[in-house]
């Protein structure tokens, strides 16, 4: 008789009936339910979106005139600067590089390359803002930085700003990437109130459930009024995902790099500013390492 | 048998599920049927002594009945001593160590090792190791096993590094593979990687007297070892004769001998200016500072300075070799040069009104006669300055409520010199 029963239900019921409460909607739920499918961020209690991906488009005339316009001036400079040498740039000045300057703040346009986001599309209480510093020759990322959690009932914990360089694009809107394989450390030029921030960067990826890996590393900034210029080894960059260190570390690959972020949550509540001159690369024959944690076995060990 | 079981709910509440349930089924069915009772019911009708038996809303009140009257170490600890006494089977007791781990902040135990051991002492040992493959294989116990994760993550948030007695409790409670015995592996292998990264250490404690909080801060911020700190005034209380309490701020200030090298050379008929209020984080404190900094030189007035062959014997500072030197060679990045002007002097002080940033001048002028003859302007920014009273409030001790307008209002009659300032604000905000 029992095993006709058992047979009745749906396999997954019979699992999670033995842990988890028959009546869901009266026991708390304190154990998260995780998803096989990742999708993106969705707000505890806001409903899910019921569209079609072609109804989110808006068509438009004069945006679609603009489009053609830019994309074509893209396309262009692309078969131009191929005619050039690599990168649009004279084959002699490709090999001898030493350095480059990828991201610098000459003008407001500059800041066009940016988002930034913080917990208030979460529920949060921080506020981030960016513009352009005294001189217009500086990004001046301010804000404030709030870190009680959301009262959904999920969220744990909150609190942090973040600035993210936007993806680059070719014409007609395909993935550009960074090519930084020559070069072995990120140079930066800031000055920081003391808080430390973490230096994030995201690099192309093959299959689905890596895009949300993101390699980390820590910015320490001193505070006060002079520039700090921080060099940090692509080698030292760890592997996350999601938030989380992950146990199977990898280097970072510097040939698709797609965005580098800056992000703050160090739970200290209040202002905090962060002054960036320039984000560089550059080559440090000093820097040897290729990798600066183990890859040879797992930890913990299986 | 099993199906009915099921359907009166003795999986209801699964925290009561110690031991094999093969051996405990009518038993866990008696109890389960009160506690559904007791559920039905509203917790503030429910009297206390049935409170203090079932329900599991009891951890939160526990805490407030033992440590009623002081929340220190010991009387938490006394918690979960009675927490443990009270039964034998540690009835409820994940919903005890969730609550725990709410309630640590509170106790000023969030820090300690010894309370987080502790507080996993409470978990029943042995129990929910798994005892075959199977349930190896699958999530054994998984609230409780997500219960030891979380007090693991709560210690990695403080930056608490367990020790070997929480992986022997680990180990006895969760066995050898579980997911907390993992979580304290990965924190032990990543804890002390980046335990000294920091190159600007901060000490966990600041110290307590603002004089030295800001010296401090002025050797942080100045990153110079030649820079030397000068305490201009030192806080005190003074009765004044008609009986009124003064208060005089703190002045410390910073400055290094290439910042009175560069003051010297200051074009006397420029001004400098004192701006701030600037603020600089150590952990969870935000101090302000003040800098006295010049505009940057106009392009016709720099010159090139030619190298002292005398500076250094060692080595000369100049080479002057015609290598062919190309592209390969060059290391600088192309980026045009920030010229912001030169910053002569920080300094630090609890109360920054332009009365106070005067003596700081006035005490810098010992040293640098330049500034007798230079005339100084104040570029002080309202906003934070409320914060830096709160802040200050908030690290322990108090600074005298100074309403902005009142100061302004107080300086506006006084000379010439305060339309100077006021004109000097209004460029430095069409500047911005």
């Amino acid at each position: 008789m029992s095993l006709l029963k058992i047979t009745h239900h749906p396999p997954l019921r019979l699992l999670g009936c033995i842990h988890q409460p028959l009546f869901p909607f009266i026991t708390p739920f304190t154990v998260p339910s995780r998803t096989l499918i990742q999708s993106g961020y969705r707000r505890p209690g806001k409903p899910r979106e019921d569209q079609f991906p072609w109804q989110k488009i808006k068509f438009d005339l004069s945006k679609g005139l603009q489009g053609i316009k830019n994309h074509f001036t893209l396309l262009k400079n692309e078969f131009l600067g191929r005619w050039v040498g690599p990168e649009g740039k004279p084959i002699l000045e490709h090999m001898l590089e030493q350095n480059r300057v990828v991201w610098e703040f000459r003008g407001p346009e500059s800041l066009q390359n940016w988002t930034v986001s913080s917990d208030e599309e979460i529920g949060g209480q921080s506020r981030v803002y960016l513009k352009l510093g005294k001189n217009d020759n500086t990004c001046f990322l301010y804000g404030t930085l709030g870190s009680s959690p959301p009262k959904d009932g999920l969220t744990r914990y909150s609190g942090y700003c973040t600035m993210r360089s936007k993806q680059l694009l070719a014409s007609f809107d395909r993935k550009k990437h960074h090519d930084w394989s020559s070069f072995n450390t990120l140079h930066l030029r800031i000055r920081g109130d003391g808080r430390p921030w973490m230096v994030n960067i995201t690099a192309e990826t093959y299959f689905s459930h890596q895009k949300d890996d993101i390699y980390s590393y820590f910015l320490y900034t001193r505070g006060g009024p002079y520039w700090q210029d921080v060099k940090i080894p692509f080698s030292k960059f760890f592997l996350t995902h999601r938030g989380r260190i992950q146990d199977d570390q990898h280097p970072l690959w510097l040939d698709k790099i797609n965005t580098i972020g800056f992000t703050l949550g160090d739970k200290a509540d209040g202002p905090f500013q962060l002054e960036i001159d320039y984000i560089g690369v550059c080559k440090d024959y000093a820097h040897t390492e290729d990798f600066a944690y183990e890859v040879y076995k797992r930890n913990p060990e299986v | 048998m099993k199906a009915p079981l099921e359907r009166l709910g003795w999986s209801n509440n699964d925290a009561k599920v110690y031991y094999n349930p093969r051996h405990q089924v009518l038993r866990h069915l008696q109890s389960s049927r009160a506690c559904a009772k007791s559920r039905t019911t509203p917790a503030r009708f429910v009297d206390e002594e049935e409170k203090k038996r079932e329900n599991s809303l009891v951890t939160h009140d526990l805490f407030e009945q033992v440590a009623r009257e002081s929340k220190t170490k010991a009387t938490f600890n006394k918690v979960i001593e009675v927490f443990i006494k009270r039964d034998i089977r540690r009835r409820g007791h994940v919903e005890f160590i969730y609550a725990a781990l709410k309630k640590m902040p509170e106790f000023g135990v969030e820090r300690d090792l010894v309370v987080y051991n502790k507080l996993l002492d409470v978990f029943p040992k042995e129990v929910f190791v798994p005892r075959n493959f199977i349930q190896r294989m699958f999530n054994h116990y998984p609230r409780q096993q997500e219960c030891g994760v979380q007090l693991l993550e709560q210690m990695e948030n403080y930056g608490i590094m367990p020790n070997v007695e929480t992986k022997v409790l680990l180990v006895q409670i969760f066995g050898e593979k579980g997911h907390p015995v993992r979580k304290y592996q990965r924190i032990m292998y990543w804890f002390p990687k980046f335990k000294h990264i920091n190159p600007f250490p901060i000490p966990q404690q600041l110290p307590e007297d603002p004089v030295d909080l800001a010296r401090f801060s002025l050797t942080r911020i100045a990153n110079d070892l030649d820079a030397k700190v000068t305490v201009y005034q030192l806080p005190y209380t003074d009765m004044t004769e008609s009986g009124e309490e003064l208060t005089l701020p703190h002045i410390v200030g910073i400055q290094s001998p290439s910042q009175m090298e560069l003051l010297a050379k200051h074009n006397l008929n420029r001004p400098v200016f004192v701006e701030g209020p600037f603020p600089l984080w150590l952990r969870k404190t935000c101090v302000h500072y003040y800098v006295l900094r010049a505009d940057p030189k106009p392009p016709e007035e720099q010159v090139e300075e030619p190298y002292d062959p005398e500076r250094c014997f060692d080595y000369p500072l100049q080479l002057e070799l015609d290598f062919d030197r190309d592209l390969g060679d060059n290391e600088d990045f192309d980026v045009e040069d920030l010229d912001e002007g030169p910053v002569y002097a920080m300094c630090m002080t609890s109360q920054g009104d332009q009365a106070t940033l005067n003596q700081w001048i006035a005490g810098l002028q010992q040293n640098n006669p330049v500034l007798g003859q230079v005339p100084a302007l104040f570029r002080l920014e309202p906003g934070p300055r409320e914060l830096q009273g709160a802040a200050e409030s908030v690290s322990g001790h108090s600074s005298r409520p100074h309403p902005d307008s009142h100061v302004e209002n107080a300086q506006s009659g006084e000379d010439a010199e305060v339309i100077l300032e006021e004109e000097a604000r209004r460029s430095h905000g069409m500047k911005q």
